[in-house]
């Protein structure tokens, strides 16, 4: 698989943005600037980018409560997104949707969700759109190994095979549902093992590794595209942090963590970079730098913006229908 | 005393090749009854004792709960002491363990990665291979109760072991004079840069294949040289050939249902022991059993050896006849 080193380059780049991001994000909650829930995407970046990267500018996703990695892979702004996270006006929901509701239907975002297993339908009714359309466009549909027990997953999955539809349903199985190991509540250890149930391919990869995930996403995305239907990739990864932010992730045992941190995908990617001498440290260190000041903007945007009037309570809450409830 | 040993790796049979081709899926619970079934035959027919290499699926503990459950256990099963990774080092450490505790035989459960990594560590423990892997030119598609049955004849010392086991070839790889790793069946030098999905299934990045055996009626990459010149198990030569060059059209099956026309030199034969080198030319990957492993840099030189140190692998139908003439099967 050919994959140039701009490619590489800008997938390092969605990878950090989204690290830097998250970095800031869970300051910023600790903090006390950004109301509501926070569940951060550390340690998962190689997912979100690797199957993002391999998609094209219309292609859709749809997303979780834990979904900043992938609006930010999909080309999600971050200081919209920002914005939203500290309940502004300028927000991608205009502040009134916070962390878990972020879309951006022009960028093919179809939505963070706060449902767990709620974007599987969403995808398939997109994929549905798709070959109905004949637009050619294919669907990500991004969840965890927790919505996997829900109806929703094993519905969605089973229409999906049937009709043959272009999704491509990307597990990211960071071991936990909430506080809820896999172990002890599911009778498998593969979600990908639950493929052959739906007569659809289903593989396992190392969702820490940028390019082990871009491979599997290409082929995926590929297959979808070409009208031979869906695919269950399973990437298994870790999560930095709790389910959400204050979570004191008693559950789990130190030396798993330790393990899996030092699994952590950006590390492998910059040591890639060098071992490649794709970039300098010099190139790296102002990739970096310019990622750092891109967030500091981001949050000052957020900061400076104002916060959403009384009067918009009642505005985008239902559709002109009941213009009378204003 | 006879004891056997069972390495189930839960993470064979799951990988990319699923999706760029039609490779088996087997699933984990499967291996749990592919393990039940081993056990009970290796205590039907007297083994009495099974060690059993831990994983992060638990394959042995939930053999064992099920047999217990089903009152069918009789002979005590150790599920080994050892910390578990979730990686190909587990197999690694189980198979060294359980020679050290000295098991009269080993089966793996796995694809030609998994018995790779058991042969970096065993010695003299005979092996015998079960497919639950993709590519599977080593192991051998076997059913547990034949697999247990034969495991048990040879730790009872029941089938002779001169006729039973044939010391497997091997590919030694070396860079400055030290042995950085094996491959068992192939060894493919590729223009990839990275390990990524880790499998590898597209001939045009390939260059060169380097065999311990080939064979057409397999598949995977050695049959590129296969179905040019076989390469016999009890041949006292490996084989290489160049790829996506030379005059030769050929077509092999490289992956599950994937049939690939190829254009490749004449292969060259390397008798055992005999070291050859080469210098590569470009920076990318060797892929050892269908696994890209080691990375490699444009001008750097690597030396290679075919040698007859692979493991000692059980004849499964030999042993079980010769078992049946010492009347194994008499009560």
């Amino acid at each position: 698989m050919d994959l140039t080193n701009e490619k590489i380059i800008e997938m390092y780049r969605t990878m950090k943005r989204i690290r830097e991001f998250e970095t800031n994000a869970s300051r910023l909650f600790a903090e006390g600037s950004i109301p509501g829930f926070v569940h951060l995407y550390l340690g998962e970046e190689a997912v979100a980018t690797g199957v993002c990267s391999s998609m094209n500018e219309d292609d859709y996703i749809t997303s979780t409560h834990r979904g900043h990695g992938h609006i930010i892979a999909k080309g999600g702004e971050s200081k919209y997104m920002m914005a939203e996270l500290f309940g502004k006006e300028t927000g991608y929901c205009k502040g009134k949707g916070g962390s878990m509701h972020i879309a951006d239907a022009t960028k093919g975002i179809l939505g963070a969700n706060g449902i767990v297993g709620a974007g599987h339908n969403i995808a398939v009714g997109a994929g549905l759109s798709a070959k109905y359309r004949e637009s050619g466009q294919v669907v990500a549909c991004f969840f965890g190994d927790g919505s996997t027990n829900q109806g929703t997953f094993h519905e969605s999955i089973n229409l999906a095979s049937i009709w043959k539809l272009p999704v491509v349903f990307v597990c990211e199985n960071n071991l936990y549902g909430i506080s809820m190991s896999q172990a002890r509540h599911q009778a498998i250890q593969d979600v990908a093992d639950r493929a052959v149930a739906y007569n659809i391919p289903g593989i396992v990869v190392d969702g820490n590794d940028i390019f082990a995930v871009y491979e599997a996403a290409t082929e995926a995305v590929a297959r979808a595209r070409s009208g031979q239907g869906p695919t269950l990739i399973e990437c298994k990864t870790y999560r930095h942090k709790g389910h959400f932010e204050g979570d004191p992730t008693t559950y789990r045992p130190s030396d798993e963590v330790q393990e899996w941190m030092a699994k952590d995908p950006l590390p492998r990617a910059v040591a890639y970079l060098m071992d490649n001498e794709i970039l300098t440290e010099e190139e790296l260190k102002k990739i970096d730098e310019e990622i750092v000041k891109e967030i500091e903007d981001a949050i000052k945007f957020a900061e400076d913006s104002p916060v959403p009037s009384l009067e918009s309570i009642v505005q985008d809450i239902y559709t002109d229908i009941v213009e009378e409830v204003r | 005393m006879s004891t056997i040993g069972i390495i189930a790796n839960p993470a064979s049979g799951k990988d990319i090749r699923r999706l760029v081709s039609h490779a088996t899926v087997v699933d984990n619970n499967e291996k749990v009854n592919i393990v039940k079934r081993i056990i009970l035959a290796a205590q039907g027919a007297g083994v009495t004792g099974v060690m059993v290499m831990p994983d992060t699926f638990l394959i042995g503990y939930k053999a064992q709960e099920d047999l217990k459950g089903s009152r069918e256990l009789n002979i005590p099963i150790e599920i080994l002491d050892m910390r578990v990774k979730g990686s190909v080092e587990d197999t690694i450490l189980a198979a060294k363990l359980m020679e050290e505790k000295g098991v009269q035989c080993i089966i793996a459960l796995g694809g030609d990665g998994t018995s790779r990594a058991v042969a970096k560590s065993i010695t003299v423990t005979p092996l015998i291979s079960i497919s639950t892997g993709t590519n599977n030119v080593y192991p051998e598609m076997l059913e547990g109760t034949v697999a247990g049955i034969a495991a048990a004849a040879v730790s009872t010392r029941t089938s002779n072991l001169g006729q039973s086991c044939r010391r497997d070839k091997r590919i030694e790889i070396y860079k400055g004079g030290k042995m950085l790793d094996i491959a068992l069946v192939d060894c493919v030098i590729s223009k990839q840069t990275y390990i990524g999905s880790r499998a590898i299934w597209n001939p045009e990045d390939i260059q060169r294949v380097i065999v311990s055996r080939a064979n057409p009626a397999s598949i995977g990459f050695s049959t590129i040289v296969g179905v040019k010149k076989i390469v016999g198990e009890d041949d006292n030569f490996g084989a290489s050939i160049n790829v996506n060059t030379g005059e030769n059209e050929l077509v092999a099956p490289i992956a599950a249902g994937t049939m690939k026309e190829i254009r490749v030199d004449e292969p060259v034969i390397h008798p055992l022991e005999e070291m050859f080198s080469m210098t590569m030319d470009y920076k990318g990957i060797m892929a050892l059993d269908g696994e890209r492993e080691l990375p490699f840099k444009k001008g750097e030189t690597y030396h290679f050896k075919i040698s007859r140190d692979g493991p000692y692998r059980v004849n499964i139908k030999r042993t079980i006849e010769s078992a049946q003439i010492n009347g194994f099967f008499n009560r």
